[in-house]
């Protein structure tokens, strides 16, 4: 059963992989994947905290990124601020936002939370979308060339790769560090069973918030991070539901509510949604639906508990006949 | 006193489910309460634990009103409860599920563990077994180790032995006594008579939602009301491979 590698060597592994990456593939093409994997890995892994670990499934987790995409870029518009001043007025919205719609939301259990939350969000991009100073249907652009590190706006991949790679390793630590600690148990407890979870005096309504508060803050750093790379940001590509989809797929197709389901889900999904976006062209963007859907379809049949969950329970059967051979 | 239920009724709709029930339970106690299906004894349990608001009446704990506290409250409080259906978190081992209750009054995680460890082993049960593979008994059992967690000076277990076979539930038996030596007030609902016979001192019965009977459980087994409304039907039924015995003194 045991495997060879201990765990923080698979770790060191995998961050040496990933830093390695852009060095070994060095073209424009793969770089772009690169760090389309890793903006993925971070919503997705935000996603995760409440989605996957509380198991609150939120499909409007688009309003913290959407959120985070647009303060960077409001407040170059309106003061000329430089984009990175906008990620921690990003957070503090995304947070309050979070406390604001959880409150009333978390009345809800299973699919009326997760309709509440699509409702929200979509009033949201709808609201956005009519509002002037936000840009309106428009929305808002970034600099256009930068007039130092801090505008968040390079010629190349590469320092966005590390950037994303950073934030990515943060991500993951502090869900590893909530994972292990009375947080982590508590939300793990919430999404088994509330009633149970309430009789050992846990608080669920204040557990369910914590956990969206921090993944909303997450979220909304995925979010000014998209918009810096991008340099413009309008109201479906902020607070689209396919943002929200998409942060749900990738967790759950690697494995919800597991540390590293999100990268898997991303290393998957990602490439494959870049390759059929170009052997289809531009006519390849309603393909990214039917692929979303055929994937949830896949995985409510087979395997809800995502890939990681199938890697765990098949591995152990392939170790043993490698025992016996 | 450690607990006193107070005219205590609840109504669902018209139906009077509970209706005027008084309790009251000293520290070190163990306290039965018995009766026929639907005759309100779960719903007066789940007012004592928080689950149900009374329509009526008061429920003080240690001097203080908790009639409408949660029930995460009521676990804070020191009040602490099982269910009929033990709600154990499949996903974790035996040692993190009751780690969950454990965390109440120790935050951190190694005081926790440590805590978890040695609740685990007074239950009896193995820390490393995964939730999932555990069966009725070994749940129930985990059911009353996590709450065992929480550090409760009162616990209320909700047919906590239904559903096991004799030789489980004399093993149950032995983990309540267990439990009440370290010091826990119990109040215990329970179908099997034999079991409210050898633990308790004092039994409350009810019926059709109203207490018909109290005090120790040979004066109640003799009272007409009582044969009539539970235990003559009870007693009667013969045991299995023996032949019919008749009345319940």
């Amino acid at each position: 059963m045991k495997s060879s590698f201990p765990p923080y060597l698979r770790i060191v592994l995998l961050a040496a992989a990933l830093l390695a990456f852009p060095l070994v593939f060095t073209g424009a093409f793969y770089r772009d994947i690169g760090v389309t994997f890793l903006l993925a890995a971070i919503s997705a892994s935000a996603w995760n905290i409440v989605g996957g670990y509380a198991g609150q499934v939120s499909v409007g987790h688009s309003m913290f990124f959407g959120v985070g995409a647009y303060a960077p870029l409001l407040l170059y518009t309106l003061f000329g601020w430089p984009p990175i001043a906008g990620i921690p007025l990003g957070i503090a919205i995304a947070i309050a936002l979070a406390i604001v719609i959880g409150m009333p939301t978390f009345r809800l259990t299973g699919h009326y939370f997760s309709m509440a939350t699509i409702a929200v969000a979509e009033l949201i991009r709808i609201f956005v979308g009519t509002w002037d100073f936000v840009g309106a249907a428009i929305g808002l652009q970034g600099p256009a060339r930068a007039r130092g590190w801090w505008d968040l706006t390079f010629r190349s991949e590469l320092p966005y790769y590390y950037i994303f790679l950073a934030v990515l390793g943060i991500v993951l630590a502090t869900t590893a560090f909530i994972e292990r600690r009375r947080f982590g148990f508590y939300l793990r407890a919430v999404k088994a069973s509330e009633r149970a979870a309430r009789s050992l005096g846990v608080s669920v309504r204040r557990t369910k918030l914590q956990a969206l508060a921090l993944s909303a803050a997450f979220t909304s750093v995925a979010g000014s991070l998209y918009a810096a790379k991008t340099g413009f940001i309008d109201p479906d590509s902020g607070f689209g539901i396919l943002v929200s989809v998409q942060m749900l797929i990738v967790a759950a197709l690697g494995g919800a509510g597991m540390l590293f389901g999100p990268l898997l889900g991303a290393a998957i999904l990602i490439p494959l949604q870049t390759a059929t976006n170009t052997w289809f062209g531009g006519g390849g963007s309603g393909l990214t639906y039917i692929l979303y859907g055929g994937i949830i379809v896949l995985i409510a049949r087979f395997e809800p508990g995502g890939l990681l969950e199938l890697w765990h329970r098949i591995r152990p059967r392939w170790s043993r006949r490698a025992h016996a051979a | 006193m450690l607990l006193e239920a107070k005219n205590v009724s609840k109504a669902f709709g018209s139906f009077l489910a509970v209706s005027g029930a008084d309790l009251t339970v000293d520290e070190g106690e163990i306290i039965g309460l018995i009766g026929p299906n639907g005759a309100g004894k779960s719903t007066f349990f789940n007012c004592l634990a928080g689950d149900t608001l009374p329509t009526t009446g008061r429920v003080v704990f240690d001097g203080k009103d908790v009639t409408r506290a949660s029930p995460e409250a009521h676990a804070r409080a020191g009040i602490g409860r099982t269910f009929q259906v033990p709600a154990t978190f499949e996903d974790m081992t035996v040692l993190e599920n009751v780690m969950v209750g454990a965390f109440l009054r120790h935050p951190h995680r190694n005081d926790a563990r440590d805590h978890a460890r040695r609740i685990v082993e007074l239950t009896g049960l193995r820390p490393d077994q995964s939730g999932r593979s555990l069966g009725t008994p070994g749940r129930k059992r985990l059911g009353i180790a996590q709450v065992l967690a929480t550090e409760p000076r009162l616990l209320l277990l909700d047919e906590s032995l239904a559903g096991l076979t004799p030789t489980e539930v004399q093993e149950a038996i032995a983990l309540v006594r267990r439990v009440h030596q370290t010091g826990v007030t119990i109040v215990i609902v329970e179908h099997i008579m034999d079991v409210i016979m050898t633990l308790t001192k004092r039994v409350l019965v009810f019926n059709q939602g109203h207490v018909i009977a109290s005090g120790t459980p040979e004066q109640v087994v003799r009272q007409d009301a009582v044969i009539e409304a539970y235990l003559g039907r009870a007693h009667r039924r013969p045991p299995p491979g023996s032949p019919p015995q008749a009345g319940a003194s």
